[in-house]
């Protein structure tokens, strides 16, 4: 009896010959996909775990930002990088991976927003998203990361929708 | 697919919660929620003024402004004249008095520098700033 | 859905991306004053690029050792100009940020803030300024550390004391490295001295001071 393989959660059923000769790329695309979950969640949990030792400096940098009052930094300061962590590891360990995935893109599109428009208020501030490591970098290359970042989380995203979807418990 | 990514996004935002909350908790003396000094360092003028004699109040606005008007018995020390005017200060100076700087206001950033140049170079201990600066004396004063 | 994401994406980064008419050269400006200068100047050149004339409703500072003044109260179309911000530097040390906040009727950037960093360079770093002890204390030597700052480089390092009731003695512990061991005469009185400390081959002064205070020392 012929073994037939089931087609994977992400891909539409194809004939059987076919599926045996694309099996290769599909491993391949998967492995790459992967691999992206892993750096972006990675980069994430850094993140996060930057700003989880010093949350007093990293409420400064909300504040430098001169967009919400002082309060909201400081319990902002508090509650993102855990949630930055959190969701991290949700795409890493690919549980809660929807809410995770769609969480860290929305932060990153505000932040990006915020990081331009106090560019162009003519705002002299460090990032404050790898805290202190990053208040080096210059402006572009802030946005070229970031830019980067969103680029990667809507690739992301895209693989996830319906008709392409990934399934996973939680 | 959207309840399912909506109920995956609120459980992540509730545990994040939990951490969050516990560094809150762990970190109240050290960030105030209500303006960026650490709580320990910011007084208000009441508080200050409870101290009485125990405390030296410091004037850091310009001299201009000083002269004009300023907390009755505070000494002028600001960065302009730092070298000039800090002997002076420490000549009414003891270890078991409070050290209360003002400026203009809630914004001005000049008493903070100079509560930081006391407690750094100085290594004065007790050395707090006044939350609202003279407007927020202004106001109590009676 | 995917053109939905991108087309909300582009829009937002468009509108804030969206240049104001009075267009600035710079809104950051770091200044590098020499140990000798009394005021670090910057200058934040603009250009009005629109149609209509932009006017200066305020330019204000973020502090009184900050003066900043306009070239020109209205700016024609097309017309550039400067606006000068002259920090009096006093005794301040280290990295100096100061604010500039200047506001217009231009309605698409009303309010713009230009920032003044100065470095102030520090020939000296003093560990602590000011040794004190209390009444009736043991009159012991108490040390203050002295170092060469940044980018600086100091060989030989004159101290004295304003009054012969404290005693100095000044010995270098490495590279750029001094210690200053202050000893007072006696403690029953109160007694206080300036200590004037002068690297050599440099005009510029730096101070400490030692007291002998009038209640007990913190132990």
């Amino acid at each position: 009896m012929k073994r037939t393989l089931e087609p994977g959660p992400h891909l539409s059923p194809l004939p059987e010959g076919e599926e045996n000769a694309q099996r290769p790329v599909r491993v391949a695309s998967r492995i790459v996909w992967r691999i992206v979950d892993v750096i972006i969640g990675g980069i994430f949990i850094y993140a996060g775990a930057i700003k989880v030792l010093d949350p007093v400096q990293f409420a400064t940098d909300i504040d430098n930002y001169k967009i919400l009052p002082w309060t909201i930094s400081v319990g902002l300061a508090f509650y993102l990088p855990w949630l930055e962590m959190f969701c991290g590891l949700a795409l890493i360990l690919r549980r809660l991976y929807l809410g995770g995935l769609s969480i860290l893109t929305a932060l990153v599109a505000v932040f990006l927003v915020a990081t331009i428009a106090a560019k162009v208020r003519g705002l002299d501030i460090t990032c404050g998203c790898f805290g202190h490591a990053s208040q080096n970098w210059n402006f572009p290359t802030h946005l070229a990361l970031d830019l980067a970042i969103l680029g990667a989380l809507l690739a992301l995203s895209v693989r996830v929708l319906p008709g392409n979807r990934l399934q996973n418990a939680v | 697919m959207r309840s399912s990514l909506v109920r995956q996004a609120l459980i992540l935002a509730a545990l994040a919660l939990v951490p969050g909350l516990g560094q809150a908790i762990y970190f109240r003396d050290r960030v105030s929620w209500r303006s960026p000094i650490p709580a320990s360092e910011m007084v208000t003028v009441t508080q200050a003024r409870a101290w009485g004699e125990n405390a030296i109040w410091i004037d850091a606005r310009p001299d201009e402004e000083f002269a004009r008007d300023h907390v009755p018995g505070a000494l002028s020390l600001n960065e302009d004249r730092w070298n000039e005017l800090l002997p002076q200060f420490l000549a009414a100076w003891s270890p078991e008095k409070k050290v209360v700087v003002y400026c203009g206001s809630e914004g001005c950033n000049a008493s903070r520098e100079v509560a930081r140049r006391l407690r750094k170079e100085a290594q004065l201990p007790n050395v707090f700033v006044i939350e609202g600066g003279w407007e927020e004396w202004l106001k109590t004063r009676k | 859905m995917r053109t939905q994401i991108f087309a909300v994406t582009l829009s937002i980064v468009i509108c804030v991306t969206a240049h104001a008419e009075l267009k600035w050269e710079e809104t950051a400006v770091e200044l590098h004053p020499a140990p000798s200068d009394k005021e670090a100047v910057g200058h934040f050149k603009y250009q009005n690029t629109g149609s209509k004339p932009v006017r200066f409703k305020s330019v204000h500072t973020s502090c009184g050792c900050t003066a900043a003044q306009s070239q020109k109260e209205e700016v024609p179309p097309g017309e550039k100009g400067e606006i000068t911000a002259t920090f009096k530097i006093g005794d301040r040390t280290g990295t100096q940020v100061k604010t500039v906040t200047v506001q217009t009727d231009d309605p698409t950037n009303v309010t713009t803030v230009l920032t003044l960093k100065a470095v102030i360079p520090q020939e000296l770093e003093i560990n602590p300024t000011f040794v004190f002890w209390g009444k009736g204390e043991a009159p012991n030597a108490k040390t203050i550390v002295v170092h060469a700052g940044k980018d600086f480089s100091v060989k030989q390092l004159k101290v004295a004391s304003s009054t012969p009731d404290f005693q100095t003695k000044v010995e270098q512990t490495g590279k750029d490295q001094f210690k200053i061991d202050v000893q007072p005469r006696e403690t029953d009185r109160i007694i206080a001295a300036t200590l004037t400390i002068q690297p050599e081959d440099s005009s510029k002064t730096f101070y400490a001071t030692a007291r002998v205070t009038n209640a007990p020392a913190i132990q």
